[in-house]
């Protein structure tokens, strides 16, 4: 491959990047903004002593500076409830919530594209066709929270296909343990019926089009050459579209299975007050976010090439 | 003359002019199905206003009877059972609707004012205004809805209108988005040409024509979903103690309540909000879909 070919993918590819440091930017002005107008501070509860008065703005645009530069070093401070040092805290807990995001999402998937493409290739005509779409739109309107329990319930108390509790030591961990979370937060906090719906439609939209009708008069694969437009694009843009909703609802199944999560460590500095850990726990999640959408742009750009030219 | 032009027209409207047609006619059954059933459930909030004015419980929502703690349903006439503390679970679902209408409402207004504020800036005037819309609506779809809402619960105070006025805030990017396209679209058509060509102020065609006249559906149907996310965060928050606390019912802070008797048996406490919870979303989804089937479909035609 010549230069000259790629490099209008190089060229697009290192503005989505500087977009999305650029987001990244814009998040931690947010998230520093929200907490420094903040009425209090964790420490004011502790100490009982009068507040010296807000400082000025630039002092605040200083500060924010001074902040940006120690996040950049990765220090973010140490929890003002535990002490520990909150990147290393987002860091180990954030590796267990990643693990939960791509599973889910791999499961929503797996329930989603098959019923996406029976549905497109029949139509909705059919009984199974209308069985599985109701199914997605009940399971996206089941609150994560009472399923769980359900789960837990059948699956651990009840039929013991789990292990009700795992040992402390990560020499007896087995993934499969890890199952269960993965499935109820795949099933409940995706929007199946949105995700559904949407596959169908771009897939419809793209295997009614004329190169398609060509392909199929030729004899050739259809499968093949609607795979690009209408399965691939979609797919791409959905996961990263339905990455805040599954770290959002990561909070809730995190805490219904005691999962040693992002999610649950926020709820716990929600409670706390604990500005820097929550900081600390937002900037990762935005950054989980931007780089699923980078993702996505990367697979357009690879997928379209025609699109980087288009926007130059 | 006048009496040609009175046949001519009766003529156009029985044989030819399809627009003439009731909406509900030519629509498919099964969305009407969809949008009967959702507006049912949007009855449920009157049916709660209503009977939390006049007192139709069938027992006080708060009175605890301790001799009858995670009663089944239909025991000594609660008709859904009790809770653990002897209160009865149907009078407490119906006053729990008040829990999430008022604020999932705050939260569907501001989405709504702020995206098609925003959605209009950005495809009418385009050029910066749209970047910067684009930028705003990226920075806000960059949260995760419940970990934004967490910061601004240890920045402030766990207040349900402040939540919801977060929520509103994540939902705006939708509407935005869809409101944005809608008026690119729009603004290519002839009839939006003829009334620049008219002289017509901009404020007029845009609040008139393009909103009122072309948006509407649309907005109505980003409502419902919008409604449907409220519920949705409502309960989850307040599962999570940070939402409605505990006297006042809210079906988040019910299930929560009756979780801790789940793994005993007691499985009916936290189901019966559970199960209302499910099947409110799912009404809103559907009436959303359903609205979007019927009222959407027909321009494209």
């Amino acid at each position: 491959m010549k230069f000259s070919s790629i490099k209008p993918i190089a060229g697009t590819l290192i503005r989505e990047i500087f977009a999305a440091l650029l987001l990244l930017v814009g998040v931690s002005v947010v998230v520093f903004a929200v907490l420094s107008f903040a009425p209090g501070n964790p420490f004011s509860s502790i100490l009982a002593a009068p507040g010296a008065g807000a400082p000025a703005i630039t002092g605040k645009i200083w500060q924010y500076l001074t902040w940006l530069g120690h996040l950049l070093r990765g220090d973010l401070g140490h929890s003002t409830r535990s002490g520990l040092p909150v990147f290393d805290e987002v860091i180990r807990t954030s590796l267990y919530t990643l693990y939960l995001t791509i599973g889910a999402m791999a499961i929503s998937l797996c329930m989603a594209v098959p019923v996406a493409i029976f549905t497109a290739r029949r139509g909705m005509a059919s009984a199974t066709g209308w069985a599985m779409t109701i199914l997605t739109y009940v399971f996206s309107a089941l609150p994560a929270f009472w399923f769980g329990y359900i789960v837990i319930y059948a699956a651990i108390h009840r039929f013991g296909f789990f292990p009700l509790a795992v040992g402390g030591s990560t020499a007896d961990w087995n993934w499969f343990y890890f199952f269960l979370p993965v499935l109820v937060l795949g099933f409940c906090s995706c929007g199946l019926s949105e995700m559904v719906r949407y596959l169908r439609e771009e897939l419809v939209r793209v295997l009614s089009q004329d190169y398609i009708r060509t392909a199929r008069a030729k004899g050739v694969s259809v499968w093949k050459h609607a795979f690009k437009e209408g399965f691939l694009l979609p797919v791409t843009e959905i996961v990263a579209a339905k990455v805040p909703f599954i770290l959002g609802g990561a909070v809730v199944v995190e805490q219904v299975f005691n999962w040693p999560g992002m999610g649950r460590l926020a709820w716990q500095a929600a409670q706390d007050r604990d500005f820097p850990l929550i900081m600390g726990i937002t900037l990762m999640a935005a950054l989980f976010v931007r780089l699923g959408s980078l993702l996505k742009q990367v697979v357009h750009i690879v997928v379209n090439p025609r699109a980087s030219h288009r926007s130059e | 003359m006048s009496i040609k032009m009175k046949v001519f027209r009766q003529h156009t409207l029985r044989v030819s002019d399809y627009s003439q047609v009731p909406i509900w006619r030519k629509a498919h059954p099964v969305d009407l199905a969809c949008v009967c059933y959702g507006l049912a459930v949007v009855m449920m909030v009157i049916v709660s206003y209503a009977s939390g004015m006049n007192g139709w419980f069938p027992f006080d929502p708060q009175a605890i009877q301790m001799d009858l703690l995670n009663a089944l349903p239909n025991t000594e006439g609660h008709l859904l059972g009790t809770d653990f503390m002897g209160r009865d679970i149907f009078s407490r679902l119906i006053l729990g609707i008040q829990a999430y209408f008022l604020p999932g409402l705050l939260a569907v207004g501001i989405a709504l004012a702020l995206g098609s504020i925003c959605g209009l800036v950005s495809g009418y005037r385009g050029g910066r205004w749209d970047a910067a819309v684009t930028y705003a609506a990226n920075l806000v779809d960059s949260f995760p809805r419940l970990v934004l809402i967490l910061l601004m619960i240890a920045a402030f105070k766990p207040d349900i209108y402040i939540i919801m006025a977060v929520v509103g805030l994540t939902h705006a990017p939708t509407v935005t988005s869809m409101i944005k396209s809608k008026v690119i679209f729009l603004k290519q058509q002839n009839f939006i040409e003829a009334a620049v060509s008219l002289g017509l102020k901009n404020r007029i065609i845009i609040a008139k024509h393009i909103l009122w006249y072309n948006c509407r559906a649309l907005l109505i149907i980003q409502a419902t979903l919008g409604m449907a996310e409220a519920i949705l965060i409502e309960t989850s928050l307040s599962y999570l103690g940070f939402g409605v606390q505990e006297p006042m019912p809210s079906w988040g802070n019910m299930v929560q309540s009756g979780a801790n008797y789940f793994l005993q048996g007691h499985f009916w406490p936290s189901t019966a909000p559970a199960l209302a919870i499910l099947f409110t979303i799912l009404g809103f989804h559907l009436l959303g879909d359903g609205l979007n089937n019927i009222l959407e479909r027909k321009q494209g035609r």
